[in-house]
């Protein structure tokens, strides 16, 4: 049954193909009224493309995707399936980690796979950070083994700002000595976008803690923000929507291996910043500030 | 073409709440069900909307103090004046009054009331807590029976041990130093899918002062043991359970004073120590119905045990019937008559005249005979408290916190109460916090509370703050404040029994003295009225914290009146006014220096002068905390009272300290110099030191 239903599609796909050239295809593990609502946008900014959204158990291999397809890949499911052969249209991976990618494939980026990151930068991150507690000079991060590889890059972030990023690893989230060490030693801290350390369990122990300490914790992404972060940057959909309205301009050769979007927001919990005695976020003057202080690529 | 220039414009924004539905369905944003923290239940003002002034003792200077007990670390608080009974009578009164009690100020630990049953006193050194697990210290400054419950009558120190999830792995302390210091300090914590615990073990021990004003040896050491469980456990998302228990045992050497009432009496008791032990147990359970609304109900059930069985020798007189009746007739001529037994009778009614010349003839008739017996003067004191309390965010800036309280207490006791006596208090309290606008905040209350024994009142407290920035804010505070009369003052029924009489007085082995004192029994609270303007502020970049007021208190219907067995006459008699100004500073100076200052100017009046006694005009400490690297480490601390009790005190405290770390283990090694820079006694004439140095070292290895 599964066998003629690709086979179904793929006699839909194929007459298609050479007549239109610009064929978007996204594909995720699922279709949920997130994922309608998004295909849909992007269907209505593209009108002059085919855009469409199938289940990825619906797709047949990669390979017998025809090369002109714009490939869209929504999930870590659907990144996987592209991962499953070399051969096939080149792909734009949306909501990716870079933890995630990391522990997937390390340090190997393959030709046909345009990594959009999902997790806010951390740099943007740090000068946020830097724009809301000015005094702060000490940075604590915590991290895993799936997160380790980013502290140098998040120190040569912090050394234009003349901040110290101090850090301690927590390989076991039962025992919390890692993050008292942490707490004790830093002005403020910053999350790392790593689901190992930053989850719906851990979330009550960190800005506990941390609040305990009358001390503000940055990121690690929107969602935290709402649970007691003070400050987040993040990319929304309109924010992806224009980040693709550009890449689908271009040949697909000419994608970039990795990339943050540059456009973002700067979403604050002011209930949080009212506590710490913080002045009331602005976050557009917030974004507006750290883009301006963001260096053209 | 290429990829780029980044459009800087439009950039999207957001208003602050992700509550929006705009972002419910975006497909980049909250993918995972995250439970909401920091709610508007859970977060707290922030130090410049706080109604009231507070000073908070934070981990690293409760650690660099090296203070080895509560009333030590509170040196560290403006306007707290810590005297001493004994060494091991600690005292700590917020601006004043009495030398030998500590009655008027709310002690707690994580929300339960140390405050004793029956005998309203805190034995700060009986407490069953060790200074290690002790994580902050907040110590909220001026009346606030409204949060605390009556009693919060001057000010509320409320320590918040250290949560079981911050206490992982195991620490082992020793300390030893001269005047007999000799602590440790054990605990062991760990933690599992959804719950955490930790068990400490600890020991105290030292010889107190070293002489009297006669170059005696002075009885006051103390040793104890202590053991403390706190376990935490996640019931579900939005619920948690965190129980307590703690005991501890322990032995407080007191001397003997007795002095015979009659003459050529030669023998005498040699102590009157006094075992303590205490234990508590509290279970509290918090419920988080959603962001705006949490509740916790809190239970916890307290004893407190002092056995003091002491030996007293008199003359057999003591224990006449007719002396009894003559002080039951008239306490003050039976004193006349007992203290000038071999002189003429005083002039008194027929009466008192007929009994005086009954018991003058025993005296002749035997009546002069020396005799010792054993008196049991142990006291056991029981509490169980039940507390509900809601926060209710009613909008963005309205917040209301409410509850209620049932007490009851229970004091044994043979000396004091000629058995038993038991009280039950129930409250209800409501505390409504509206931020008007950006810089006004008006936050008020009130609390009712109905005692059995010392009857209903009603405490009114409100505060207006302005914000000039949200880390800088003045404050204007008026409230009023209660506290009960403890049992004690009120319905003491005081009375000797002694036993085993060598030999035999009035042909009896078992016998009452003849000094009995009964408490009035119809004592009403007494009541605070405070006035207070204050300013807060944080200014970031020079990291400076500083908390300025100026206060005006007045206490009415104050019960001043010793606590003596011979003619006690508690009333509500007196007054006590306190007026003055108070400032602290926080000034982390680099990354490595923090500065502390604290002051205290207070003008004290009361009138009963035994009210005054405890209140230094100029007080305050000021503390250099530096990190040297190579974990190096030095705390330099000045503590000053100009007169406390007429004595002058003066302290110099230097900690040094080197921290050494191996993965996760670490070694803290520390040397402690106090200095005292003057030659005064402490608080009293009796509490005297050989040497104005003590030298101390601990060892702390965590792992």
């Amino acid at each position: 049954m599964r066998r003629l239903r690709h086979w179904l599609l793929l006699v839909c796909l194929w007459p298609l193909g050479p007549l239109s050239a610009s064929e978007i295809l996204l594909t995720g593990s699922q279709d949920n009224p997130g994922v309608r609502s998004f295909v849909d946008a992007l269907r209505e900014q593209r009108t002059a493309d085919q855009v469409r959204f199938i289940p990825v158990a619906e797709l047949p291999r990669p390979s017998q995707i025809k090369a002109a397809t714009r490939l869209i890949l929504l999930d870590s499911a659907s990144l996987e399936w592209r991962l499953s052969e070399t051969a096939g249209p080149a792909a734009l991976a949306l909501r990716v980690s870079r933890v995630q990618v990391q522990q997937r494939l390390g340090n190997l980026r393959p030709a046909y796979l345009s990594l959009l990151w999902s997790d806010p930068p951390l740099a943007r991150q740090l000068r946020l950070t830097h724009y809301l507690l000015p005094q702060a000079r000490r940075v604590g991060v915590l991290y895993t083994e799936h997160s380790q590889f980013l502290l140098d890059e998040l120190r040569a972030a912090a050394r234009p700002l003349g901040l110290e990023i101090v850090t301690e690893a927590w390989p076991d989230l039962r025992d919390s000595r890692p993050l008292q060490t942490l707490l004790q030693n830093s002005d403020v801290l910053l999350g790392i976008d790593d689901p190992q350390l930053y989850n719906s369990k851990t979330a009550k122990n960190v800005l506990l803690s941390s609040y305990g300490r009358q001390m503000a914790l940055i990121g690690p992404n929107a969602g935290f923000v709402k649970a007691g972060a003070l400050a987040s940057t993040l990319s929304d959909q309109d924010d992806w929507l224009a980040v693709l309205g550009q890449l689908l301009d271009q040949q697909p050769s000419r994608w970039p291996r990795t990339l943050y979007p540059a456009q973002f927001s700067v979403l604050g919990n002011q209930q949080v910043a009212r506590a710490l005695g913080i002045e009331a976020i602005d976050p557009s003057a917030a974004a507006i500030a750290l883009a301006e202080g963001e260096s053209t690529p | 073409m290429s990829f780029g220039p980044r459009p800087k414009r439009p950039l999207l924004l957001l208003t602050a709440l992700l509550s929006g539905p705009g972002l419910a369905d975006d497909l980049f944003v909250d993918s995972q069900a995250l439970p909401q923290v920091l709610t508007a239940t859970r977060l707290k003002q922030s130090p410049a909307a706080v109604p009231g002034s507070m000073t908070v003792l934070d981990n690293e200077l409760i650690r660099s103090s090296g203070a080895r007990d509560i009333p030590e670390l509170l040196r560290l608080v403006p306007g707290m004046m810590i005297g001493y009974g004994a060494g091991n009578q600690p005292t700590v009164n917020y601006h004043g009054s009495n030398v030998n009690d500590a009655r008027r100020m709310q002690v707690l630990v994580d929300g339960r009331s140390v405050y004793r049953a029956g005998l309203a006193t805190v034995d700060w050194s009986d407490i069953p807590l060790a200074m290690e697990d002790i994580e902050r210290i907040e110590v909220f400054r001026g009346p606030n029976t409204v949060s605390y419950g009556a009693n919060a009558l001057m000010a509320v120190v409320n320590i918040l041990t250290r949560s079981p999830a911050d206490s992982h792995g195991t620490r082992l302390k020793v300390t030893r130093g001269q005047r007999g210091i000799n602590d440790w300090y054990a605990s062991q914590g760990l933690g599992w899918d959804g719950g955490d615990l930790r068990l400490s073990l600890s020991g105290m021990q030292d010889d107190g002062f070293d002489e009297n004003h006669r170059g005696q040896d002075y009885r006051d050491s103390r040793r104890l043991n202590r053991l403390g469980l706190s376990a935490s456990h996640t019931l579900a998302n939005n619920q948690s359970l965190e129980w307590q228990f703690s005991a501890k045992e322990g032995s407080d050497q007191r001397p003997y004073t007795y002095k015979p009432v009659f003459p050529y009496v030669t023998a005498a008791g040699n102590n009157a120590d006094v075992n303590a032990k205490d234990y508590a147990g509290s279970l509290r359970w918090n419920i988080d119905f959603n962001p705006e609304h949490s509740l916790y109900v809190q239970g916890s059930a307290q004893h407190w045990e002092r056995e003091q069985e002491w030996r007293a020798c008199d003359a057999a007189l003591s224990f006449s019937p007719q002396l009894t009746q003559l002080w039951r007739l008239n306490p003050n001529y039976a004193e006349q008559v007992a203290r000038n037994i071999t002189s003429p009778l005083p002039a008194g009614n027929s009466e008192e005249r007929a009994l005086a010349e009954q018991v003058q003839q025993q005296w002749r008739n035997g009546g002069s005979q020396q005799v010792c017996g054993d008196i049991d003067q142990s006291t056991r004191e029981t509490r169980y408290d039940i507390e509900v309390q809601d926060t209710l965010s009613l909008a963005d800036n309205l917040r209301l916190v409410s509850g209620a309280n049932l007490r009851y207490d229970r004091a044994d006791s043979q000396t004091y109460f000629n058995g038993s006596l038991d009280d039950s208090t129930w409250r209800l309290f409501g505390h409504l916090e509206w931020r008007a606008s950006e810089h006004w905040i008006l936050q008020g209350g009130a609390m009712y509370e109905d005692a059995r024994l010392s009857g209903n009142s009603l405490t009114p407290r409100v505060a207006v703050n302005y914000l000039i920035t949200p880390r800088h804010g003045l404050r204007a505070v008026y409230s009023e404040a209660v506290r009960s009369p403890d049992m004690f003052e009120n319905n003491v029924n005081w009375s000797y029994r002694v036993n085993n009489l060598e030999p035999g007085a009035f042909g009896q082995r078992n016998a009452e003295y003849f000094v009995k004192t009964r408490g009035p029994g119809d004592l009403e609270q007494e009541r605070m009225r405070s006035r207070e303007l204050g300013y807060n502020g944080y200014f970031a970049d020079a990291e400076l914290s500083v908390d300025f007021k100026l206060f005006y208190d007045e206490i009415t219907g104050m019960i001043s009146e010793p606590l003596r067995n011979n003619q006690y006459i508690a009333s509500n008699s007196n007054k006590a006014r306190f007026s003055g100004s108070e400032a602290q500073l926080d000034w982390r100076l680099t990354p490595a220096d923090r500065l502390r200052l604290t002051y205290a100017y207070v003008d004290a009046w009361a009138s009963n002068p035994a009210d005054r006694r405890l209140s230094a005009t100029n007080s305050g400490s000021a503390g250099w905390l530096r990190e040297w690297g190579d974990g190096w480490s030095s705390t330099l601390f000045y503590y000053g009272d100009d007169a406390l009790n007429q004595y002058r005190f003066e302290r110099l405290d230097l900690r040094v300290a080197k921290r050494l770390r191996w993965n996760r283990t670490s070694l803290d090694l520390a040397g402690m110099l106090q200095q005292r820079l003057d030659d005064e006694p402490t608080t009293i004439y009796d509490n005297r030191y050989d040497s104005r140095h003590v030298l101390s070292f601990s060892a702390e290895l965590a792992f």
